[in-house]
């Protein structure tokens, strides 16, 4: 018992938990019987302060941290050994796993958990709106379900998904063993849960959870009950995995590609991610000041948002949307990834206009930058900004219509293989078109001002992030199923999973257009009989469209546990993860492959991607599945430079 | 490849004109559709008038891009996919052409500038200074609004109900007592954040007499679902009859029960109080006999049943003296004492004593 | 953190004294990764390090966008009335943080002559310099007069400056264990990696200081 408490796992995280909240608890009072405050037991004090430090504790008692302490300390440095690779049961996926695909799967596994919450949630919403009045929940509850539906669904669902599946494929794209920083990325994927389930128990916080919508405007979250700083707390942990995993890929992506990667030679998933990252780690540090800001408001009253004592509100908004315009990028770029790998495969054709994909993916960067204002326009900001954030918010559309044209050239004379992946991704160009277009509607100053906060603002939401993201992630998920998992996925199920929900997801938030326009608010547990109608349609529409999650969620658990294996290649796809085993050797490569020329070469005679030779003997037939040739490790035996410093 | 590439290029050119024509077809029939959907709530002011038609210049741009990409998509499904015996086939490789990118790069940059440039236009125009304007105080709190007129020698006089005269530009100064608000009147299609410390401009010409709501667009906590008050245009000379009826406010406290529910008739029964008064006590509270459902307040059946007139008084003139179990001060406006005569607040203890007991 | 690199490339590894070869062999079933190929001429946790700094400084670009909201846009008076800022005092204490700059840089250069005194004397004053500056920092805010909680104005003050206080402190546990690590005869002329990585962090945290010092009590 004791031995097992001292190794690192879920065991001793969770007796350090508890130590973390006794020392919260401890800090607490001594700081209270110090400065003599009343009363000298504070319950929210010392959850507040608990929130904060008792997630340390998890992680140290997890071990996220154990390597980093012993260095630390100034012993001798230990290796990495590489013992903490690769998952051989269920029960490694419960540990810190250094493994960038177990890792990979930790994090989508993980955020399709908080999905089906974030959609559960969402279910209650639609319950409650199904009629004027109050059906079954209080308003202060409303805004608690749709402020965590929204939170988990950003947070928690959209970011971490598709770090995950870049953190699964990416290294094998680029053709290396790991990421940069292994013990990093486990650390990263840690924050994530803690997050989660920070935001998710907010509902047991005393007065609710956290009720102001996932924007938290202040004044009002610094005035609210305790369950606010389950959110300004959680997404400062979701805030550093998301920074910490960016700048992994970063460094992985500058320094780690194969002999003969130029930049040019990416994947375009690579690339999305390159640009993505960016995007994180210089915009994702100002959503963490602006709860930080809140958070000494709220704590230990500071007069950041306070007018009476010189604060200033729409600062808030400033700093948050700074932040909030890229994250829509942020929960999209990774999705324009996924979507070229997919066409380009499913049609049998290089993708139209390559570099012109990877510039506009850096265009978006830059543009995405200059238009936070355009959800300010009816905040009482100075009016003069309004006008040249409605300009650049109109010219993202430039880029982005390049991205589509693309696509659409890319498809265009193909031989389009009409499966689950691509279905998917066909999906996403027509849904994300029209929720597009409802954004620079929105970005017309004088539509905005009466559209804004309405339903039309939910609309465009959703068609951007359920039309959008979330259908490039159900194209990824069905695209890497079987190298991931080995398996292959039951066809018939993802196409009844793909017409179910094209539809019902249609049906659901279409006609929010409507209403939004015709004057329903948004944020509202009750509305005027004029909207009845329209609601109860929608609230119906979408429990088909939950149902439909539903049977995604019965064919991936089905075909993990029962499908056919997986070939190596089954789509034929000349990238370089498929040309290694279903899943992949526990080290991706026996020796790290060349490239010799883009990715997307088909139909081109004889073109070849990358070789699995020593370089310097390029063979042109070397397509055969290196993970599965060469097990006798004539390379591996000489090299290991695993190093620590 | 030379030659080859010739005979795709034209194939390929006929495709696409067979296929911008159904789109051009399409389009056509998708703009329509989407002018014959009423979209809009009643028009009532001049500002509304340059919106919707703006708006559907934007839907005579948008249908098009649309129907556009659907049609190759579909187009591509139906004509591109795979047939029985090309399951190993692979696509031409065309890498890509800087004409045609160069065209899908600026003629979308040009729609959307000429958009923008319109758009700046309408909105010089309506947010403009007008002519023979009136100022409107718009006061926001949660969870109601407080509208001020100017009175006669700098006195200010209050009202619950947003009364204005047709055909006058108004100028809305608005403010707020707590947390952002913003006040919007969806038949005027102008809506503004109330925000602390400041006070934000907004302006409108009703063109239309009739009753329109004026709804709060930003979650302020609670009771932000139930900010909804009503905004009456009606004639110059009704609106000055209203407005000379009107007490003026010069301390709240001392006019206590003298002005306020301003525009409500008098001598209304309890039960049409309840549901009447702004903002109305059925928008928070379930009381059966009233026939309300809503929850932000307790359910006064539960909550009243046996108790004694003085203590209804007190719950509705002082509501946070004392605060009902599960629910949190500072909803229920303070403020009913200003804003009800005393015979309504009469009226309505009886009422409340009556039905709960 | 930036020290998690594991493998990095295959040149590396005979940079560092303590990485000896050979411990990676563990029979056949469980071989290591291949080295992966070196894409950039930029290290790794070099470029971990600059990329992070890179998020830090955007932290600090929303306490300055906080900054300017209060004292531009709003336009309040700098400081509030009746405050007053040492500015002697924080002048003296930049001076002590500055020159911790330079014995880190001493400290640098001596371990790459293989000095490991001056190492060690250069990395201690380091060290001691940095508290030196915290102490005076934390005193500053015992004596200002002030509290975050009288006005926006001490809200931003203790806000940005607390911030870099809060860097300071970070960077001292850097260097503590940088201080261990020299005196157990860590580190040589051919490895010093791990000096220079958290050596940059502190550099920041000293540039950041001097952006501080001059928007918060200068001008
Ligand atoms: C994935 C997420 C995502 C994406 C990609 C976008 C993309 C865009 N968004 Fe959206 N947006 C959100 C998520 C997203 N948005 C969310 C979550 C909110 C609400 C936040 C909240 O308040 O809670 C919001 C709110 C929001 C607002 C504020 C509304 C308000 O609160 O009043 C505005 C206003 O300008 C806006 C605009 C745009 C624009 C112009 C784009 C553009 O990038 C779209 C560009 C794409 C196209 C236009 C389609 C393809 C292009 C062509 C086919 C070329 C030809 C096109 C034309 C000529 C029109 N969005
Ligand atoms: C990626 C983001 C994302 C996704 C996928 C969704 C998905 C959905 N959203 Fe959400 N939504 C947002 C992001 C998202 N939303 C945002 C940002 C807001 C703004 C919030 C704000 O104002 O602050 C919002 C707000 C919002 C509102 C407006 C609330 C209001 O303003 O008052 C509504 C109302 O209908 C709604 C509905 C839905 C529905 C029906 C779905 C459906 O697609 C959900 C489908 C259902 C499922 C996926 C679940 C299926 C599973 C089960 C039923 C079983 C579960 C079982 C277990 C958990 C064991 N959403
Ligand atoms: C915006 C929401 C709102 C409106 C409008 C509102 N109330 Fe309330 N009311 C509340 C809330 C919340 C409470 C509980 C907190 C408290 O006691 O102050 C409450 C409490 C009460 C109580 C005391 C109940 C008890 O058990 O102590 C009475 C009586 C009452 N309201 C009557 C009214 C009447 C009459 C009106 C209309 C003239 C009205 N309320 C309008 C929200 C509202
Ligand atoms: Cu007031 Cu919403
Ligand atoms: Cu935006």
């Amino acid at each position: 018992m004791a031995a097992k408490l001292r190794a690192p796992g879920l065991l001793r995280a969770g007796v350090l938990t508890l130590v973390g909240i006794a020392f919260a608890a401890i800090l607490d009072l001594t700081v209270r019987a110090a400065t003599n405050a009343e009363p000298l037991v504070n319950g929210e004090a010392i959850t507040l302060v608990a929130l904060l430090a008792a997630p340390f504790f998890f992680l140290g008692g997890l071990g996220a941290f154990d390597e980093w302490l012993y260095w630390a300390s100034g012993k001798p440095s230990r290796p990495e050994d590489h013992s903490g690779h690769g998952a051989t049961s269920w029960k490694d996926y419960f540990r810190v796993n250094t493994d960038h695909k177990v890792i990979g799967v930790q994090y989508v596994v993980t955020s399709f958990f908080f999905m089906l919450v974030g959609g559960l949630l969402a279910m209650l919403v639609r319950a409650e709106l199904a009629a004027p009045g109050a059906q079954f929940v209080d308003p202060n509850t409303y805004n608690g379900l749709f402020s965590v539906h929204a939170s988990l669904m950003i947070f928690l669902f959209i970011i971490p998904v598709f770090a995950g599946m870049a953190n699964y494929v990416l290294p094998l794209m680029i053709g290396a063993p790991d990421m940069a920083f292994p013990r990093l990325n486990a650390l990263s994927f840690w924050m994530l849960p803690i997050a989660g389930v920070m935001m998710t128990l907010s509902f047991f916080a005393p007065g609710g959870s956290f009720a102001t919508g996932w924007t938290a405007y202040a004044p009002l979250s610094t005035e609210v009950p305790m369950g606010q700083m389950f959110f300004t707390i959680g997404v400062q942990f979701a805030g550093a995995s998301s920074i910490a995993t960016a700048l992994n890929f970063l460094v992985t992506i500058i320094t780690m590609r194969a002999p003969g990667m130029s930049f040019w030679r990416m994947p375009l998933l690579v690339w999305a991610n390159f640009a993505t990252s960016l995007l994180v780690v210089i915009a994702t540090p100002f959503v963490a000041a602006s709860q930080l800001f809140v958070l000494l408001d709220y704590a230990l009253g500071f007069n950041f948002f306070n007018v009476e004592r010189g604060g200033d509100v729409l600062m808030y908004q400033h700093v948050f949307w700074f932040y909030s315009h890229p994250a829509v990028y942020i929960m999209m770029l990774p999705g324009f990834g996924i979507i070229s790998e997919v066409l380009a495969v499913k049609s049998r054709k290089p993708i139209f206009g390559y570099r012109m994909m990877a510039f506009s993916l850096l265009a978006i960067v830059l543009l995405g930058f200059t238009v936070w204002a355009h959800h300010m326009f009816v905040s009482g900001m100075q009016p003069w900004i309004r006008v040249p954030m409605m300009i650049t918010t109109a010219i993202i559309a430039v880029p982005t219509g390049i991205k589509i044209f693309s696509w659409l050239a890319t498809i265009w004379r193909g031989v389009l293989h009409l499966d689950t992946p691509m279905l998917w991704s066909l999906g996403f160009i027509t849904m994300f078109v029209l929720g597009g277009i409802s954004g620079v509607m929105l970005a017309i100053i004088p539509i905005d001002i009466h559209v804004s906060d309405t339903y039309f603002v939910v609309a465009h939401i959703h068609y951007v992030l359920y039309g959008g993201s979330v259908f490039t992630i159900f194209a990824g998920i069905y695209y890497w199923f079987p190298k991931m998992t080995g398996r292959m996925f039951d066809e018939r199920l993802g196409k009844v999973h793909f017409w179910m929900t094209f539809v019902s997801f249609n049906l659901t938030f279409a006609p929010m257009h409507l209403i939004g326009v015709q004057g329903m608010p948004r944020r509202v547990a009750d509305y005027t009989e004029q909207f009845a109608g329209w609601n109860m349609f929608i609230s119906l529409a979408s429990f088909l469209l939950g149902l439909s999650t539903l049977v995604f969620v019965y064919n991936v658990v089905a075909s993990w546990r029962g499908g056919t294996r997986a070939e190596a290649n089954p789509w034929r796809a000349m990238t370089l993860e498929w040309q290694v085993s279903s899943p992949p050797p526990i080290f991706n490569f026996d020796a790290v492959p060349t490239v010799v020329g883009g990715p997307y070469e088909y139909g081109v005679p004889g073109a070849v991607h990358g070789v699995f030779r020593p370089a310097g003997q390029p063979d042109p037939h070397a397509k055969e599945p290196a993970g599965a040739s060469a097990r006798a490790d004539a390379a591996g035996a000489t090299h290991h430079g695993g190093t620590e410093t | 490849m030379g030659s080859e590439q010739v005979k795709t290029s034209r194939e390929s050119r006929i495709e696409l004109f067979k296929m911008l024509g159904i789109g051009a077809v399409a389009s056509v029939i998708g703009i329509i559709a989407g002018l014959a959907i009423d979209w809009f709530p009643i028009q009532a002011s001049e500002e509304a008038k340059q919106i919707d038609s703006l708006w559907d210049l934007l839907l005579g741009v948008s249908v098009p891009v649309f129907v556009l990409v659907q049609a190759i998509v579909l187009y591509c499904v139906w004509k591109f996919r795979v047939r029985p015996g090309e399951e190993d086939k692979d696509g031409p490789p065309i890498h890509g052409d800087t004409k045609i990118e160069m065209i899908w790069t600026a003629i979308p940059a040009i729609i959307l500038l000429v958009l923008c440039v319109y758009a700046y236009l309408v909105l010089e125009d309506i947010e403009g200074a007008k002519a023979d304007t009136m100022d409107v105080r718009v006061v926001g709190e949660q969870f109601t609004w407080t509208f001020y007129y100017p009175g006669e020698d700098g006195k200010e006089i209050a009202s619950k109900e947003l009364y204005l005269p047709v055909n006058r530009s108004i100028s809305f100064d608005v403010q707020t007592k707590d947390v952002l608000h913003d006040f919007w009147v969806p038949a005027f299609r102008m809506k503004i954040d109330a925000v602390p410390g400041t006070t934000q401009h907004v302006r409108a010409t009703p063109t239309r007499e009739g009753t329109y709501p004026v709804v709060c667009a930003e979650l302020c906590g609670l009771g932000h679902a139930v900010m909804r008050q009503n905004a009456r245009v009606v004639s110059g000379a009704a609106f000055e009859t209203w407005l000379k009826e009107q007490p003026g406010k010069t301390n709240p406290g001392a006019t206590a029960g003298n002005q306020g529910s301003a525009g409500q008739p008098a001598g209304l029964s309890g039960k049409e109080l309840f549901t009447s008064v702004q903002p109305t006590c059925s928008s928070c509270h379930t009381l059966a006999d009233a026939g309300s459902n809503s929850s932000t307040g307790p359910n006064l059946d539960d909550a009243l049943e046996g108790k004694s007139e003085e203590y209804i008084r007190q719950g509705i003139l002082e509501p946070d003296q004392q605060i009902a179990a599960g629910f949190s001060a500072g909803i229920m406006p303070p403020n009913y004492d200003e804003t009800l005569k005393p015979e309504e607040v009469d009226a309505l203890v009886k009422y409340l004593a009556k039905v709960t007991k | 953190m930036e020290a998690a690199a594991v493998p990095i490339g295959h040149g590396h590894g005979h940079a560092h004294g303590h990485d000896a070869p050979g411990h990676d062999h563990h029979g056949h079933e469980h071989h290591g990764p291949p080295p992966a190929n070196k894409s950039s001429r930029v290290d790794a946790p070099m470029l971990g390090m600059l990329l992070f700094i890179i998020s830090e400084v955007m932290v600090f670009g929303a306490f300055f966008t906080a900054y300017f909201f209060i004292r531009i846009v709003q336009g309040q008076e700098w400081p509030a009335e009746g405050d007053h800022l040492p500015k002697l005092i924080a002048g003296i204490n930049t001076l002590i943080l500055v020159s911790s700059s330079f014995t880190l840089h001493w400290a640098e250069v001596s371990i790459k002559e293989n000095n490991r005194r001056g190492l060690q004397a250069g990395i201690a004053s380091t060290f001691l310099l940095g508290a030196t500056f915290l102490f005076i920092q934390i005193n500053e805010y015992v004596n200002i007069g002030f509290a975050p909680q009288d006005h926006a104005q001490g809200t931003i003050f203790y806000g940005l400056t607390g911030l870099h206080g809060a860097h300071v402190l970070i960077g001292l546990l850097a260097l503590l264990t940088v201080t261990i690590r020299a005196f157990r005869g860590h580190f040589s002329a051919h490895d010093h990696r791990g000096i220079e990585i958290p050596g940059i962090y502190w550099h920041f945290v000293d540039v950041m200081w001097i952006v501080v010092y001059l928007t918060v009590y200068i001008i």
